[in-house]
């Protein structure tokens, strides 16, 4: 498995790369892809009625949950020192920059 | 007429559509659902959004999946509205702070209701974060308030809240770039029907964690009683980080309502809850997570002239906001990414928001 691990990491920088200034097409363009797929898996019982069964992915999509609320990054763990670290200068007892004080 | 399905975003599109004045329908809400239609705190949102317009017309059929919404006219004044206990008066209080400044006579509404639960922005956070922003864009005099007169606490509810806000032409257009540094942090504990010494193990816990940033940090203690400590019991703490440049960034925690979930020790309350409040400031921006679409709604509907504001990553539900702008307004944002610096360490990610107002004018406002 080792072999290529330079492949792949420039492979995964170009993406992210790519990734930075879709930003607009991600909020704006995928509303189209989203509506595909749907309508396959209704069957009908005696001729006379719908089988109708929730599909979790759907219910994400059309009735989710409407509250305003950003969850939390699960990845960071405020107890670390490093993440601690990494937010030293948003306070005035940090960093300042040089043309300011 | 704008169509949608499901009832995902239900607020965004009742008030982007009595704002645009545009009709909408809304087909299959929770139609696979085992108990389809509306729920109760949906029907109590409909009533609200009917009694601050005039000539509002709601059809809901028979099982209360689709619903037809043709806006009225945004009219304000005097609202008492029983906000239903499944969410707290957060919910409803949200829409009102987008819709109220485009009212013809001020907005003085009393909500009544839960006003602290753990899924909705409470109202004190609201309180906090909400009111500095909408005065950064021209919103202001002694009128813009929130006030907890009674604490109401899920799923009992019995609080009571105050919303005044005054009603302007326009909104200024901003530019919100740089949020610059902390420079103290704020906050209220409070408890009701639970020990008073409740509100004072949360604040020492939360201090433990953030005086390691800054010295200036103070948090009240808040024990209702009586009647205003509404009808359950409960405790929880809302914390704000304030900038030198005047931004705002909020955290909350409440514990969980009687009855449902573990019970929490107000030590942990208070540690999660500050360091929920450090994972906003590594968010950062100008405008914290919870008000990203307020901020976007405003600037929207400003003067026609660029308005820039930094935020930090877009929360799920903004980006839908974000979405349902164009839909309603035919206005897109610049997004632009901006790298963090080699050697800085302010956090994330940040990302300039961009646009021109659509040059939305209150035309019912009335002149004195």
């Amino acid at each position: 498995w080792k072999e290529g691990l330079a492949e792949k990491a420039t492979e995964a920088y170009l993406r992210q790369q790519r990734a930075a200034p879709n930003l607009r097409k991600l909020v704006y363009g995928t509303v189209a892809e989203e509506e595909e797929e749907d309508s396959n898996n209704e069957e009908e019982l005696g001729g006379l009625f719908k089988v109708s069964r929730p599909e979790k992915s759907k219910k994400i999509r059309g009735d989710a949950m409407d509250c305003s609320r950003f969850q939390p990054d699960s990845s960071h763990d405020w107890d670390q020192e490093e993440m601690l670290a990494s937010i030293r200068d948003c306070f005035v007892t940090g960093k300042w920059d040089e043309d300011k004080d | 007429m704008m169509e949608f399905e499901g009832c995902s975003c239900f607020r965004q599109r009742l008030v982007l559509s009595t704002l645009s004045g545009k009709r909408v329908k809304i087909r299959n809400i929770r139609s696979k659902d085992d108990n389809p239609g509306l729920r109760e705190f949906e029907a109590s949102f409909i009533r609200l959004l009917d009694k601050v317009t005039n000539g509002t017309r709601i059809e809901i059929n028979q099982t209360g999946t689709v619903l037809f919404y043709q806006p009225g006219l945004l009219y304000g004044g005097s609202v008492e509205h029983e906000c239903h206990v499944q969410r707290s008066v957060g919910y409803y209080l949200e829409a009102l702070l987008m819709l109220a400044p485009f009212m013809k006579t001020p907005l003085r509404a009393v909500l009544k209701g839960v006003t602290n639960d753990p899924t909705d922005p409470s109202v004190d956070l609201l309180k906090i974060t909400a009111i500095p922003l909408m005065k950064t864009f021209g919103i202001d005099g002694d009128s813009l308030e929130i006030k907890v007169v009674k604490r109401g606490m899920a799923p009992g509810g019995g609080g009571e809240v105050h919303f005044t806000c005054p009603v302007r032409r326009s909104m200024k257009p901003v530019l919100l770039t740089d949020p610059g540094k902390i420079k103290r942090i704020r906050g209220t504990a409070f408890s009701v029907r639970v020990s008073p010494q409740m509100a004072n193990r949360i604040v020492d816990a939360a201090r433990s964690i953030l005086n390691k940033f800054i010295p200036d940090i103070y948090i009240y203690t808040d024990h209702m009683k009586g009647l205003n400590s509404g009808k359950s019991p409960g405790f929880g703490l809302t914390l704000v980080a304030e900038t030198v440049n005047g931004t705002f960034l909020g955290a909350e925690v409440m514990s969980p309502p009687q009855g449902q979930g573990d019970p929490v020790l107000p030590e942990d309350l208070g540690r999660n809850c500050a360091k929920l409040l450090l994972e906003e400031i590594y968010r950062g921006g100008c405008v914290d997570s919870t008000n990203q679409s307020l901020a976007l709604l405003y600037m929207t509907l400003g003067q026609q002239d660029v308005s820039k504001t930094l935020l930090g990553p877009l929360s799920p539900y903004t980006v839908e906001f974000l979405r349902h702008i164009r839909d309603f307004f035919q206005i897109m944002f610049r997004i632009e990414p901006q790298k963090p610096g080699e050697d800085e360490c302010k956090g994330g990610e940040k990302i300039l928001m961009t646009c021109v107002g659509a040059g939305y004018s209150n035309i019912s406002k009335s002149i004195k």
